[in-house]
């Protein structure tokens, strides 16, 4: 069975491994092992809620409970930016027109800003490739919302989510190349390197703070602008699909689109059913792709969530085996939540 | 005999075949003769009236061969002092980025629109016949200016300055331009320098971009051309060096030509010129001169050969002083050629 549940000390090990694999991208999940341990007591301490609520982060594993072995994470960050500065573009027009010589232009220009400084965010997904199939992705993926359903007095109304810009084999960004680059000196690789072990400030240091017009861009920057990474294809349609949309921020360094939702607007917000739980002796049905239902529990030190199959869903109960129900931390009578895997 | 004095209407047909024969562009005057009348008449007007530092005073000088009545050059001072019309330029400014971290320090070269030079005396209009370019005439013609700014000090303001022609090729395509300008005005250079020549000032603040700009942004061709003088102002560019004239960290808005600058009364001409009476005679020898009369409305400044002595008066040839409209005894102000 597939659950998921809080990221815990014990999981250090394999938070690790999947830092090393993960792309430059991902920079929210630190390299360095020190400061993953140090991320995941905070996260620890989140779910505990010894923590003030604008400094939590609340980290998720999927584990394969047969096998014993976490084979993915996500997270929610309840606010970014308060403890630094959270840079974004925002790609903006500027248009010029004249009268007189009867003229006009339209210039689309970058201007750094910190508009997003106190929202949500979810962030480093990540799923080993070995279990990128049937529905892992989207359980991994779509488990926090129920989480932001149930307390979404901890976030923030907004919640956003980076991600990943376009980059070649070699790592290198078109966007970074033709504006990061001119004024870090530096890879790009090593620029997130900096900021995934927590150094922002060389970006206060060193970024350019005037708007930047596009037109001085390389085309094939100019081409990235908001465009993402083929890698992120399935984590995007999904975000998409919860209400999601892009609205012109984008990352400093690689021009990735940040995508945005009011968290009331979510679909699995907004479509998430109660259903008490209600155990059953006999054997449940196999959960396939069309009948796959996203269960989740109404607790936070102790959040769990898994599929179940539609035809265990009843109209005001749901049928869950003991084995189910002792993941979730179910009793019979206890209030879950629920929403179709799919729309 | 080459003589420089106010321009006149009936200057204008010389004065539209000089500037469209010149070797160097002239955005400061316009092409059309509706337009140019006009110019004409505000210099005719600034002349009349004496009026200093009203902030619109522009005064245009022709150069006469005074036998044939052709015009051969023309030259302008403006107080530029309106500020109904703002200059504009860009002012290379530097910035240092540095990380205590990571060891980088980068200087950034950024351009900031300024209007830093509103009020500040401009030469402009600067034209000459190509036949007379290497010749102490062209002196005359550019050098005249400051012999009537040396005299009326309180019409302008301390420090002068200069905008010359940036670099731009056969096809009067400028790399600056199609660079940075282009992006906002959306037409070419040729189009853009014509507005500006002819429109009001609003035209600029509604166009330009408001924001700085990072040179390392823009094309290497427009970051080579920064600040220097096309080929073909490099003539008036050396002038106005050996006059006293600096670069300044201004450039054009448009084509990212130099603005030199000089602080008025240490120029060549305000530190060497004299004033000394004046002497009728038959003069044939010596060293030529710059030699002007005295006159606001009247002004005349022309090239004459002065033996000059430890005397308090000068002798110039008679035909000079009728040219200069001068009388005996009456003082008039000179200046070694080469000084």
């Amino acid at each position: 069975m597939m659950i998921i549940r809080p990221i815990q000390s014990s999981d250090l090990d394999t938070l690790t491994a999947f830092s090393e694999v993960a792309g430059v991208g991902v920079t929210t999940l630190p390299k360095d092992p020190q400061l993953l341990a140090q991320h995941i007591f905070t996260s620890e301490r989140s779910f505990r809620r010894s923590i003030p609520k604008d400094r939590a982060h609340y980290m998720f594993a999927l584990e394969d409970t047969q096998q014993g072995r976490v084979v993915g994470m996500s997270e929610i960050q309840a606010a970014i930016g308060l403890e630094d500065v959270w840079y974004n573009y925002k790609v903006s027009k500027s248009v010029h027109a004249s009268k007189e010589v009867d003229a006009h232009s339209t210039n689309e220009t970058l201007y750094l800003n910190n508009d997003l400084s106190g929202v949500s965010e979810v962030c480093s997904l990540y799923l080993d490739p070995a279990y990128r199939h049937s529905n892992n992705g989207r359980l991994l993926a779509k488990s926090p919302f129920l989480f932001l359903k149930q307390f979404a007095d901890y976030f923030h109304e907004k919640i956003i989510a980076e991600i990943q810009g376009v980059s070649n084999d070699d790592g290198e960004s078109p966007f970074w190349e033709s504006l990061g680059k001119k004024f870090f000196q530096m890879e790009f690789s090593d620029a997130y390197h900096q900021i995934a072990i927590g150094n922002k400030s060389f970006i206060a240091e060193l970024m350019p703070k005037y708007p930047i017009y596009l037109f001085m861009l390389s085309q094939e920057a100019r081409l990235s602008i908001g465009k993402t990474h083929a890698v992120t294809r399935p984590a995007i349609e999904v975000l998409k699909k919860e209400g999601f949309h892009y609205n012109g921020y984008i990352d400093i360094f690689d021009a990735g689109p940040v995508l945005e939702a009011f968290v009331e607007n979510i679909r699995a917000v907004q479509d998430a059913c109660s259903r008490r739980c209600e155990i059953i002796q006999q054997a449940t049905p196999t959960v396939t792709h069309k009948s796959a239902m996203l269960v989740a529990n109404r607790s936070m030190e102790q959040f769990r969530a898994l599929l179940v199959a539609k035809e265990q869903v009843q109209t005001e109960t749901i049928a869950l085996s003991e084995e189910q129900a002792s993941a979730l931390y179910a009793e019979a009578g206890t209030d879950l939540w629920m929403i179709p895997l799919r729309y | 005999m080459y003589i420089v004095r106010p321009s006149t209407i009936e200057d204008a047909s010389g004065i539209e075949s000089v500037i469209r024969d010149n070797h160097a562009r002239i955005s400061s005057l316009p092409r059309k003769r509706e337009k140019l009348l006009e110019r004409i008449e505000h210099s005719m007007t600034s002349f009349a009236t004496k009026a200093c530092l009203q902030g619109e005073e522009f005064f245009l000088f022709v150069m006469e061969e005074s036998e044939t009545g052709e015009i051969v050059g023309c030259s302008a001072i403006s107080v530029n002092n309106d500020p109904q019309r703002p200059f504009y330029n860009y002012r290379q400014d530097e910035l240092i980025h540095a990380s205590e971290t990571f060891d980088i320090h980068t200087t950034v070269p950024i351009l900031y629109l300024t209007h830093e030079l509103t009020g500040k005396t401009v030469l402009s209009s600067f034209a000459i016949q190509d036949k007379l370019l290497n010749t102490p005439y062209f002196d005359l013609m550019s050098r005249a200016r400051l012999m009537f700014l040396r005299q009326f000090t309180q019409c302008f303001s301390s420090e002068v300055i200069v905008e010359l022609q940036g670099v731009t090729n056969e096809e009067d395509e400028s790399p600056f331009w199609d660079s940075l300008g282009r992006q906002f005005f959306n037409m070419d250079y040729v189009m853009a320098g014509y507005h500006v020549a002819t429109k009001s000032r609003t035209m600029l603040a509604e166009m330009m971009p408001p924001h700085p700009i990072y040179v390392t942004m823009l094309t290497s061709q427009a970051q080579a051309v920064m600040g220097k003088t096309d080929e073909r102002a490099k003539a008036t560019h050396k002038l106005l060096e050996k006059e006293g004239f600096e670069a300044s960290p201004y450039i054009d808005i448009f084509d990212g030509g130099p603005v030199l600058m000089a602080k008025t009364n240490e120029t060549r001409t305000f530190q060497h010129s004299r004033f000394k009476q004046v002497k009728g005679g038959k003069v044939t020898t010596g060293p030529l001169h710059l030699v002007a009369n005295k006159s606001f409305s009247d002004f005349r400044c022309l090239l004459a050969q002065i033996t000059d002595g430890m005397g308090e008066v000068v002798r110039l040839d008679g035909s000079i002083l009728t040219a200069l409209n001068v009388r005996q005894d009456d003082e008039i102000l000179y200046l070694h050629l080469t000084k």
